[in-house]
C-alpha cells in the first residue's frame, strides 16, 4: 500500500481482522493479568464479502471494584413459610461491590475505523448507569472523557447484539489515528496495520479505564523499507 | 501433617447473575409466544470454575438460557445444552408469574422441595453419575413487569441437607497436598479436561492419583473402576467460589451423592479453581470431610430436607432489576435526542446551551404552515415546552402544506388544529410538553358585536396570561391585524417575539425589540430588576412588525381582490421562513443580551466570530424565492408605532381591556393616539403624492 503520508487514518475490514489478531496476541503476552481479547464470529451481513469472517473482539468479565456502597436494588422481604435452619451455609459478608465490564471492539463500515462498545453491570446483572460508570473511572480518565475533543461517550444500538451499549463516537478516530502514525519511523502500511489496534486502544482505553501496558506500544516487527533479510 | 480439628463444614453460597439479555429474551418470549401462560419454563444456567482470586464466579443466565422460540413445547428433559469451558450448562426451571401478587404468593417451599426431589431422584437413579451437572439444578421465580421494565426475581440453589451435618477435618491449598510430580501431572490432566470439548463443561469428576504420581481425571460413572484401581481418589468439582477457607455450594449435593450412592464416609475433595484460564493449585483447595448420614437415608421413600433460597444482602428477600433505561422506548427516544444535541455541541458548537433550550417556553400563535414547521424545528433544537393557539380546523388541503397534519385529521369536518397539532407533536416525541388552545385572536378593524364582547374580553385576558407565562412568542398567523394585539402584549411583558410573514414568493422573519417601558408589569419576572435601571427609548430599541407602518392595522380580509383572498404562497416558502424563525430565536437565546441584543447585518466579509459561534444575529431577514436571495435589515422602533410605542403600551397599562376594545372597534383611535394622524396631516400639507392606502405590494404581507 502507499506511504503513510497519504494515508487517511482508516483501515479496511480485512486489515481490522489482522490488527485484531495482532492485538489479541500481544495482549496475552504483555497483559495476562487481564482477561484476554477473544474473537467472536457473527452471522454474515450482506455488505461483507463472503470470504471474510465477520466478527468483533471481545473482552468480558473485566472486574472493577466500586467505591460506592450502595449495591443493587433491594426488594422487600417476603413471607417465607418454614425453611429448615441451615447451619451449613456461610454467612456471606457483604462483599465489596464489584462492577463487571464487557468491552467489544467492532469495525464500523461507514467510518472505516474500529469503535469501542462497552457496558457495565453490578454483580447481579443490574446495568450500570452513566453516573456509575463515570464514578468508577480513574480521575484522569474522567477528565479526558469530558474535556477531550476526540472522545465523546454516547449510547447506540450494538451492531450485533440489538441492545443499547455505551460507545465512544467514531467520527474523530481517523483524524487522530493519522496523527498518531504521522511521525512513525515506519512507512510500511503492513506495520501500521499491525500496530493499529494497539495504538488505538492505548488512546480509547484511557478514557474507559482500560490500561494498555507500555511494552505493547513499542513497535515490533517493523522492517525498515530497504533492509535486506 | 494436618491438625485433626473438626469443624462444621460451611459452604459459600452460590451467587446469581441474570444478564440483561436474559430478561429481554424473557420479555419477547412472553409477548410473542407465552402470553398469559404461566407454565414452568425449562432454562439453562451457566457457570465456570472461579477464575479470579478475589471474585467468585456466578451462576449466570443469558439470553441463550431460555429455550429457542421455535420449539412449541420443549420437554423438561431436553433442557441441558452444550456449553464450553467457560459455560458449564446446568438445568433449571423458571416460574414466571403474571402479577406481582401471584409472585408474592408462590409456594416457595414446595417449589424448592420439588426441585430438590428431582436432584435426589437423579442421584438415586444414577442419572447424576451420567450427567453430573444435574447436581447443580436450580430454580428461579420471577415477575416481569412489562410496563415498568422491571423484573422481580428470586433464585434458589437447592441443596440437600446432610443430617447430621458434615464436618471438615482438613482444608488447605491444593499445592500443599501433592508432591511436585503429582501436582504437575494433575495440572496437565486438568488442562486436558478443560480443553477437550466432551469434558470441558463437565463440572464434577474423579481425580485419581496413581502410585507413580500420575494423575487421571475420570467421569463419575467410572467410580467402580477408579475405586478399585487407584489408591488415592479425590472428588473434584468446578468451584465457583474464591474464598480461601470455604468450598463452594456445588459440593453440597456432591457429598450427598457420594455418601448415599457410594457409601463413602471420609471424603477427600478438590475445589477446582483457575486463574487466567489455567489450573491454579494455590487457590484450588483440597479438603477432607466426614459425612455420616442417618439410616433414614436408606429408606427409598425418604427425601432429604432442602435449603437454598438465595439471600439478598443477608436477608430473605427477592431481588429486582430495572431495565427501563435500555428497554423503555420512550426513555430511549429521550436519551437519543439528548445525545444528538450533545454530539452537535461536541463536534461543532461547544457553547451550545442545551439547558436554555430545554427550559424555554414557546407560545406559537397560529398552527398553519408556519406554526407546524416552527414547532417541528423547535423540537429538533431540544425545546420541550410548546403551546399552540389556533381557532381553526384542519381543512382538506392543509396536510399537504402544514406538516403536523395527516389525512385523518381532516375527516368529519376536521379536528381543531391546535388539538391535532399537539397530538402530532406527541407522536413525534412522546415527552414533549405541548398544549393546544382553541381560541381566536381579537383583531383591530373587525368590530366586535356587543353580544360576544364578554367572550372577547375573556380571550384578551387569556392571551395576556399566556404571553406572560411563556418566554418566547411566535407570531405565525395569516393576517396582519391578528398580530397587533399579541405584539402589544409582548411589548408590555417584554417577551422575545419572533414574527414570520409570507407573501407569494417572499418572506420576512424578524425579532421584535424589547418593550418600551422600564419595568415589566408582571412583577413576578426577575427581568424587572434589570430593566428598572435601563430606560428604553425608541431610538435604541429594535422595531416590531408594525414599526414601519404609517397606518393602523385594518381589516385586510374585506375588500381584497381575488388573488389576495386566495392567500397563496409558494410551498417552499413556509418551511424556509419557519426554519429561519427558529434559528433566529436560538441566536437570541445564546446572546448575552437576549431580547436587547442589537441587530447585525450579515456581510460577505464576515469571517466568523469566536464570541458568537452561531454567527450574526440580525433584526430582520427578508428573502425572495424569485431571486433565491436573502438579506438582513435593521430597523429601529418607531415612537409612533401603533403596537409597541411607549404611548400605546402605557395607555394599555392604564386602561387595560377597555383600551383594547376601543382600538379594535375604532381603528383610527390608534392613529390618533400615536400621532400618526397628525403626522399624515402634516405630510399632506406638503402636497406630496401620499398614497393613503395600504400598498399591498410594498408594505403588507398577505400571509398564510
Amino acid at each position: 500500500m502507499g506511504l503513510c503520508s497519504s494515508w487517511d487514518g482508516t483501515i479496511s475490514y480485512s486489515e481490522f481482522f489482522d490488527a485484531a489478531r495482532a492485538l489479541s496476541e500481544k495482549w496475552k503476552l504483555s497483559n495476562s493479568a487481564c482477561p484476554p481479547w477473544t474473537w467472536i464470529c457473527c452471522k454474515k451481513s450482506f455488505w461483507v464479502s463472503s470470504h471474510e469472517e465477520q466478527g468483533y473482539l471481545s473482552l468480558e468479565n473485566f472486574y472493577c471494584c466500586s467505591i460506592s456502597k450502595e449495591g443493587p436494588y433491594h426488594d422487600q422481604s417476603q413471607s417465607f413459610g418454614e425453611e429448615p435452619v441451615d447451619d451449613a451455609a456461610l454467612d456471606d459478608p457483604c462483599a465489596p461491590e464489584v462492577h463487571q465490564y464487557d468491552f467489544h471492539i467492532v469495525y464500523s463500515a461507514s467510518y472505516r475505523v474500529p469503535v469501542l462498545y462497552f457496558r457495565g453491570y453490578h454483580c447481579d446483572g443490574q446495568p450500570l448507569t452513566v453516573d456509575d460508570i463515570e464514578k468508577g473511572l480513574p480521575a484522569n480518565a474522567l477528565k479526558t472523557l469530558k474535556e477531550s475533543k476526540w472522545t465523546f461517550m454516547t449510547r447506540e444500538e450494538h451492531p450485533y447484539l440489538n441492545r443499547p451499549w455505551y460507545t465512544l463516537h467514531a467520527c474523530g478516530t481517523s483524524e487522530w489515528m493519522k496523527l498518531m502514525f504521522s511521525d512513525s519511523s515506519s512507512t510500511q502500511h503492513g506495520a501500521v496495520v499491525e500496530q493499529y489496534l494497539v495504538s488505538w486502544l492505548s488512546v480509547v482505553g484511557q478514557v474507559v479505564g482500560l490500561q494498555v501496558p507500555l511494552e505493547m506500544l513499542k513497535s515490533s516487527n517493523l522492517k525498515p523499507p530497504f533492509s535486506s533479510d | 501433617m494436618a491438625e485433626e480439628e473438626e469443624r462444621k463444614l460451611q459452604f459459600a453460597p452460590f451467587h446469581s447473575l441474570a444478564d440483561e439479555g436474559f430478561w429481554r429474551r424473557l420479555c419477547s418470549l412472553k409477548l410473542d409466544t407465552l402470553g398469559i401462560d404461566q407454565s414452568p419454563i425449562p432454562i439453562t444456567g451457566f457457570y465456570a470454575p472461579c477464575s479470579h482470586a478475589q471474585v467468585s464466579n456466578h451462576l449466570t443466565l443469558l439470553s441463550e438460557s431460555l429455550p429457542p422460540e421455535c420449539h412449541e413445547q420443549s420437554s423438561l428433559a431436553s433442557t441441558v445444552i452444550r456449553g464450553n469451558r467457560n459455560r458449564c450448562p446446568v438445568p433449571g426451571i423458571l416460574y414466571n408469574t403474571n402479577t406481582s401478587e401471584s409472585f408474592r404468593t408462590l409456594d416457595k417451599q414446595s417449589l424448592l422441595k420439588a426441585e430438590a426431589k428431582k436432584i435426589w431422584d437423579d442421584i438415586q437413579s444414577g442419572k447424576a453419575e451420567e450427567e453430573s451437572a444435574v447436581l447443580s439444578r436450580f430454580l428461579l421465580i420471577s415477575f416481569a413487569d412489562l410496563k415498568k421494565w422491571t423484573f422481580h426475581y428470586w433464585f434458589a440453589f437447592p441443596a440437600l441437607v446432610l443430617d447430621p451435618p458434615a464436618t471438615l477435618t482438613d482444608l488447605r491449598p491444593a499445592s500443599q497436598c501433592f508432591s511436585l510430580e503429582e501436582a504437575e501431572s494433575l495440572k496437565a490432566a486438568c488442562n486436558e479436561w478443560r480443553s477437550s470439548t466432551p469434558t470441558s463443561d463437565v463440572p464434577f469428576f474423579l481425580v485419581c492419583i496413581a502410585s507413580n504420581s500420575h494423575a487421571t481425571i475420570s467421569f463419575l460413572r467410572d467410580w467402580e473402576d477408579c475405586q478399585s484401581a487407584y489408591q488415592k481418589v479425590l472428588f473434584g468439582f468446578y468451584d465457583p467460589c474464591h474464598l480461601p477457607n470455604h468450598p463452594g455450594w456445588p459440593l453440597r449435593n456432591f457429598l450427598a451423592l457420594i455418601s448415599s450412592r457410594w457409601k463413602v464416609e471420609k471424603i477427600s475433595f478438590l475445589c477446582y479453581r483457575e486463574e487466567r484460564g489455567f489450573p491454579n493449585l494455590d487457590i484450588s483447595l483440597v479438603g477432607e470431610a466426614l459425612v455420616s448420614v442417618s439410616q433414614a437415608w436408606d429408606d427409598p421413600q425418604f427425601i432429604p430436607k432442602a435449603v437454598g433460597w438465595e439471600l439478598n444482602k443477608g436477608k430473605k428477600a427477592s431481588r429486582c432489576i430495572t431495565l427501563a433505561n435500555s428497554m423503555d422506548p420512550t426513555r430511549l427516544a429521550i436519551s437519543a435526542a439528548d445525545l444528538n444535541l450533545k454530539l452537535m455541541r461536541w463536534r461543532a458548537l461547544p457553547s451550545l446551551n442545551l439547558n436554555v433550550l430545554f427550559n424555554t417556553k414557546c407560545l406559537l400563535l397560529g398552527a398553519g404552515t408556519l406554526g407546524c414547521q416552527v414547532a417541528r424545528v423547535l423540537m429538533a433544537w431540544g425545546v420541550r415546552k410548546i403551546t399552540l393557539i389556533d381557532s381553526g380546523r384542519v381543512a382538506m388541503s392543509n396536510p399537504l402544506r402544514q406538516s403536523l397534519y395527516t389525512f385523518s385529521d381532516c375527516l368529519n369536518g376536521g379536528d381543531f388544529k391546535a388539538v391535532a397539532a399537539v397530538k402530532s407533536l406527541k407522536q413525534i416525541f412522546p415527552v414533549v410538553e405541548a398544549e393546544g388552545i382553541v381560541m381566536a385572536i381579537p383583531m383591530p378593524g373587525h368590530p366586535i358585536p356587543s353580544q360576544i364582547e364578554d367572550s372577547v374580553v375573556k380571550d384578551c385576558r387569556r392571551l395576556r396570561e399566556l404571553i406572560s407565562s411563556h418566554d418566547v412568542v411566535f407570531l405565525l398567523t395569516d393576517t396582519r391585524e391578528s398580530r397587533w394585539l399579541p405584539t402589544l402584549l409582548s411589548a408590555n411583558s417584554n417577551k422575545i417575539t419572533i414574527t414570520a410573514a409570507l407573501g407569494f414568493d417572499s418572506y420576512v422573519v424578524m425579532r421584535h425589540g424589547a418593550g418600551p417601558l422600564c419595568t415589566s408589569p408582571d412583577s413576578t419576572t426577575e427581568a424587572g430588576d434589570a430593566l428598572s435601571t435601563r430606560i428604553h427609548n425608541g431610538g435604541n430599541r429594535l422595531g416590531c412588525y408594525f414599526c414601519n407602518d404609517v397606518v393602523a392595522p385594518v381589516d385586510s380580509t374585506a375588500n381584497r381582490t381575488l388573488d389576495q383572498q386566495c392567500t397563496v404562497t409558494r410551498p417552499g416558502l413556509a418551511p424556509i421562513a419557519s426554519a429561519l424563525a427558529v434559528e433566529l430565536l436560538v441566536g437570541v437565546l445564546h446572546h448575552s443580551a437576549g431580547i436587547d441584543a442589537p441587530g447585525e447585518i450579515a456581510s460577505s466579509s464576515y469571517s466568523g466570530n469566536n464570541e458568537q459561534p452561531l454567527g450574526v444575529l440580525p433584526h430582520q431577514i427578508r428573502g425572495s424565492l424569485s431571486q433565491f436571495s436573502q438579506m438582513t435589515l435593521l430597523g429601529h422602533a418607531s415612537n409612533s408605532c401603533t403596537a409597541c410605542c411607549a404611548t400605546v403600551v402605557s395607555e394599555y397599562r392604564k386602561r387595560g381591556v377597555d383600551f383594547i376594545l376601543q382600538a379594535i372597534n375604532h381603528p383610527t383611535y390608534l392613529e390618533d393616539l400615536t400621532g400618526l394622524t397628525e403626522l399624515m396631516k402634516s405630510a399632506n400639507s406638503f402636497e406630496l403624492d401620499w398614497d393613503n392606502e395600504t400598498n399591498d405590494e410594498d408594505e403588507t404581507f398577505v400571509d398564510i
